[in-house]
Formats: structure tokens, C-alpha cells, sequence
């Protein structure tokens, strides 16, 4: 899992060839140093050729393209440079001030501090629950994870569907709404509500686990030692919990942090998300809605680079904080 | 006087943590799969009971939809990311955790970076390039995209799995004769195959689940993968909720059967990847 990233590592040995033959020839010394040299990579070779191919490459064409008026003409594109315009244009447009960025911000902050505390929640049940009760929870915890995001995504517009709806009929029949007239999913509080719900329920299980793996490390003796000092149970979380493992609530906050920005399949299939409702863009929907259904590559790939930038500082954060928790570097 | 308060606590809390538990988790999928076998699905509303069971919407999907091609396709793509993305990163994993050579953390912190890039920034490029290439509603095309969606991740994971094999094993092997190959063949490989199989799993997982690439490079709709192939089913204004549901519940069933069988595996990977935290 990414949480290997919580170890440090340990420094890969260079590794020890077979005992020394007789170390006289000078060739076969030689030969020798040029396959250590080369060996990682080779092995390096593949990986990273598919990765700069089909990640870096693409990466750097989104760059050029934000700087491009891309046309579709027959038998391929013609791009023509514009500079920075896109991105002015972009950067000046209250569109993206008063809508796309807050919805992707205040919808990452909603779901990172919603999943990491139900996650944390429930790792901290199992951990005190039998095994067995422990084995029926983790099942239905592996259920909720192993639901894709787009069958998912089905099931929650399903259950809040307006009219028919089971959601709706039973706020309905308790006269909260109105279900004839009301939709949840055309203004963008209730819209993200129902995505929030959605990225928790995916979300959570991979916190609760990994936070179990941390909690089943902390010795019991440190809890007894605090009950004896008299910690109640919100002292024991805080004061020896937390600081034990803290490690492994940074790794699984940056990372739901990563995720949570770029969530996209869950906003783009909900009613209204593919662009028809301009109210509930976020940033990764409006890039592919500009690029996609306006034909504006160029303004798409500006979003998209947007985005990217976002994702590299919170990327930066993560990398330091491994590196510091690492006894040794990578 | 606080252990009387913990053992009510628990009788009471713990009980009641356990159901909301269940229930949160487990609802959607028994609501899918209950709508699903509902012959009145899209008139379901409140009623927790399915009105009656019966497998029309799954024939449905199957006969009118074309949902066997789809699933044959996913099956496809995720195969071959299976045993691409396993197969390098493998050797990629046994690089950087094996041999100290120049520019490793370079290499490591580049592979961290790669994985952090938002699939919309690449999708568009990708697109273009597809495009230029004629690799559009291709199988293969999309399979390669998955390789490198997982590849990351699984050098990332396996890499934690190599380092954890002694050294002295390895060094015991050589003792003994064995050429590089055979010490990879007969040591290696039987001590880094539980993280083999998980970081297969979840390169299966990856281009079993993913939407957006497949929705955007596949257009003929025989090359639909499973994922989008439930979008024919969905209208914004009158939607087919049985056959949705169906075909929903035939993706995520394989994917759930993999977790639990998998699950003690898992379980010890994310732990082996936490526990130093």
C-alpha cells in the first residue's frame, strides 16, 4: 500500500557480489563494476520508460498546450502559441473564484477531516473489539472500499434520486421536503453533501485500517501506565495514541488530501456534474468540460496545470514529511 | 468507579458503534443489490424489501446491453496490467531496494512526484496523442494507460517488500553457487509473492474501476470497458434503476469476492507498509 511510505526504509545495501574468486584479472574486475553499474538500470529501464511516456510526457504537453490555441483539424491538431493568456483569462474569472475553487477546496477540507475522523473512529473500535466481531466489521468494511467509484456513485444519486428516491420519500413522508419539487442534487450544498458522503464511505476504510496497523503496534504497558496515572480515555488517545503514531495519521491525511482534490468521477456522474450545472464544477470537471464538450484545450490544459500545481505543493509537503520521519533518507 | 463506566460503555457503546458501523457500510451495497433483484426498481422509494426477486435486469443487461463484451473487455485490460505493471515494477522494485547506485533517490522522489499528477491534467494530452496515433478504442491503448497509472504505486509497495527479504538469505544463496538469475528465481521471488499478488490486485483494481480514460478514449461501444458500459444505462431525466443497478452490482461483485479472499493478506501488507510508522 502507499503507507509503505511510512518506512523509512532502510538503506538498500549496495549489493555483495559472490565471494571474491581469486581477484587477480583486472578484466573481470572490470566487467564486474560495469554490471553493477548497469544492472539497476536495466531493471529501472522499463518502468520508467512507460512513466515518462505516458505520465511525464503527457505532463509536459499539458504545459504547452495551456500556452496554445489547439485546433482540431483533419489528420491531427494545430496549435498556435498565446502565451500566458489562458491562464490570465483563467486567473481573472470570478467563474472560477466564487465557484471552482471553493467547491474543490472546501469539498477536499470536508472530505480529508470527515474520512481521517471516521476512519480513526473506527480503527479504534476494532481495536477493541473480539475477533470475531472484528472479522464481521473488517468485511464490511472491505465492502464498503471494494464498491468502485462509479457503482458507487450510482447507489448514492439512486438513494437520494428526487421524487423516487428513498432518501427523498422518507424526508418526505416525515415532512422535511417536499418530494415532488425538491432536488437535492441541483444546488451545490446538497449537491457536494451527497459527493461528501459518497468519498467518505469509499475513503474511510483505507484510514481505519492503516490506522488499526498502527494502533496494534502501540504496547499495551503505555495505556496501563496512563490508566494508573489517571488519564481518562480522550487523554490517553491524545497524549499516547496520537503522538505514538503519529506518523501514520500525517501519511493518511496527506494522502486523502491528494485524493480528495482530484476527485472527479463522483462529481462528473452525479445529476447536473457533466457540466450542465455550472454551480457544481470543481476544478478537475472544469478542465475536462472546457477541453472535452467546448473544445477549449487550451483553457482545459491551464485548469488542469492549475490543479497540477496545487497537487505538487501538497506533494511536497508529503515527500519532507517522509524524509523526516525516515531515520535515514530514502 | 472508571471500570464500572468502561464496562457500561462498552455494553451499551459498543454494541451500537458496531451496528451504525454496519449499517453505514453495508446499506448501499444492499441497497444495489436489493434494487438489482427488484423487478419494480425504479418504484421502489422507501420499501427496505425488495417487491419480489428475479433476474430480469441482469438478462436485461446482458442481452440488451451488451454487458458480457464490456466485462470481457475489463477482464482484458486489467490482465495485462496485471502482469505488465507486476513484471516491471517488480524489477524496478528489486532496483531500488536492492543497489545503491546514482541518482536512486532521484529516481524514487521522481516516481513519488509521477503519481501525484491528477488524471485530468494527463487526459487531455493523452487524448491528442491517442488521437494523432489512432490508438483510440483501442484495448491496448487503455492498457498501457493503466500500466502506468499502477506502476507507482506498485514499485512503491513492492519496493517494502524486497527490502524486508534478509540480506543474508541472498548472501547465503551466493554461498552456495547460484547465479544472479537462479537466487532471483528460487529465493527472491517465493519471499516478495504475497507483495506480488497484492500489488497485482490492486493493478487489477486500477484498470477494473477506472472511469475516466475509458470514458473519454473508448467511444465505439463494442470497446465500452465495464465501468462506463452502466452509463448507457443512466438518463438524467428517466433513468432504468433495475438494469443500473445490475450491472453496478456485476462490477463491484468480483472486486468485493477479491477483497475478502484477500483480506488477512491485505491486512498484513498495509501492516508490514505501517508498522515502522
Amino acid at each position: 500500500m502507499k503507507e509503505t511510505l511510512v518506512e523509512g526504509g532502510p538503506e538498500a545495501p549496495a549489493r555483495r557480489g559472490p565471494p571474491k574468486s581469486d581477484g587477480g584479472a583486472e578484466s573481470a574486475r572490470r566487467r564486474k563494476k560495469l554490471v553493477t553499474l548497469t544492472r539497476p538500470w536495466l531493471l529501472l529501464a522499463p518502468s520508467l520508460l512507460v512513466l515518462a511516456g505516458l505520465l511525464l510526457w503527457p505532463l509536459i504537453q499539458v504545459g504547452k498546450l495551456s500556452m496554445q490555441d489547439y485546433e482540431v483539424k483533419f489528420g491531427g491538431g494545430v496549435g498556435t502559441f498565446t502565451g500566458f493568456d489562458h491562464y490570465t483569462d483563467l486567473l481573472s474569472s470570478s467563474l472560477l473564484w466564487k465557484t471552482v475553487l471553493p467547491n474543490t477546496v472546501f469539498f477536499a477540507i470536508a472530505c480529508v477531516g470527515l474520512t481521517v475522523a471516521l476512519g480513526t473512529l473506527v480503527a479504534l473500535l476494532l481495536n477493541r473489539l473480539g475477533a470475531f466481531w472484528r472479522l464481521i466489521c473488517s468485511i464490511a468494511i472491505l465492502a464498503a472500499w471494494a464498491m468502485p467509484a462509479v457503482t458507487g456513485t450510482y447507489v448514492w444519486i439512486w438513494l437520494f434520486q428526487p421524487q423516487d428516491g428513498m432518501v427523498s420519500q422518507i424526508a418526505g413522508s416525515l415532512g422535511l421536503i417536499d418530494p415532488e419539487t425538491t432536488n437535492w442534487f441541483t444546488e451545490r450544498g446538497p449537491f457536494y453533501a451527497i459527493a461528501t458522503l459518497n468519498v467518505i464511505h469509499h475513503g474511510f476504510p483505507f484510514v481505519a485500517i492503516t490506522v488499526l496497523a498502527g494502533l496494534m503496534t502501540i504496547p499495551k504497558e503505555l495505556y496501563e501506565a496512563g490508566e494508573l496515572d489517571g488519564a481518562n480515555a480522550w487523554q490517553r488517545f491524545w497524549n499516547i495514541t496520537v503522538p505514538t503514531i503519529k506518523p501514520v495519521f500525517l501519511v493518511v491525511t496527506i494522502l486523502s488530501t491528494i485524493w480528495d482534490f482530484k476527485v472527479f468521477t463522483q462529481i462528473y456522474l452525479q445529476p447536473g456534474g457533466d457540466g450542465s450545472n455550472e454551480d457544481v464544477y470543481n476544478l478537475g470537471v472544469f478542465s475536462y468540460i472546457q477541453a472535452f464538450a467546448k473544445n477549449d484545450y487550451g483553457t482545459g490544459a491551464a485548469a488542469a496545470v492549475l490543479l497540477t500545481v496545487l497537487l505538487l505543493l501538497i506533494t511536497v509537503v508529503y515527500i519532507r514529511t517522509l524524509f523526516r520521519q525516515g531515520e535515514e533518507d530514502l | 468507579m472508571s471500570i464500572r463506566r468502561t464496562t457500561l460503555a462498552s455494553r451499551v457503546g459498543l454494541p451500537v458503534a458496531v451496528a451504525a458501523l454496519l449499517v453505514f457500510t453495508l446499506f448501499p451495497v444492499y441497497w444495489m443489490i436489493s434494487t438489482a433483484l427488484d423487478p419494480k426498481a425504479s418504484l421502489r422509494g422507501s420499501d427496505v424489501l425488495p417487491s419480489g426477486i428475479s433476474f430480469e435486469h441482469f438478462t436485461y443487461v446482458f442481452d440488451k446491453g451488451n454487458f458480457g463484451t464490456y466485462l470481457l473487455n475489463s477482464a482484458l485490460v486489467g490482465l495485462a496490467t496485471i502482469v505488465a505493471a507486476g513484471l516491471l515494477s517488480l524489477f524496478a522494485a528489486i532496483a531500488v531496494a536492492r543497489f545503491k547506485f546514482r541518482f536512486r533517490t532521484s529516481v524514487l522522489i521522481m516516481i513519488l512526484i509521477v503519481q501525484m499528477v491528477p488524471l485530468e491534467a494527463l487526459v487531455i494530452p493523452l487524448f491528442i496523442q491517442m488521437r494523432d496515433y489512432d490508438m483510440l478504442n483501442s484495448l491496448l491503448g487503455l492498457s498501457v494507460v493503466y500500466i502506468a497509472l499502477s506502476l507507482p504505486f506498485a514499485i512503491w509497495t513492492l519496493r517494502g517488500f524486497v527490502a524486508t527479504v534478509p540480506k543474508e538469505v541472498e548472501e547465503a544463496a551466493y554461498i552456495d553457487g547460484a547465479s544472479w538469475p537462479r537466487m532471483f528465481w528460487s529465493v527472491l521471488l517465493p519471499l516478495v509473492a504475497p507483495g506480488l499478488v497484492a500489488t497485482s490486485i490492486f493493478a487489477f483494481i486500477t484498470a477494473w474501476n477506472e472511469f475516466v480514460f475509458a470514458y473519454t478514449f473508448m467511444k465505439g461501444s463494442d470497446k465500452y470497458t465495464a465501468a462506463v458500459g452502466i452509463y448507457q444505462f443512466f438518463g438524467e431525466n428517466s433513468t432504468a434503476w433495475g438494469p443500473v443497478m445490475a450491472s453496478s452490482t456485476l462490477v463491484t461483485l468480483p472486486v468485493m469476492i477479491f477483497f475478502v479472499v484477500i483480506h488477512r493478506k491485505l491486512g498484513s501488507g498495509l501492516a508490514a507498509g505501517a508498522v515502522k510508522g
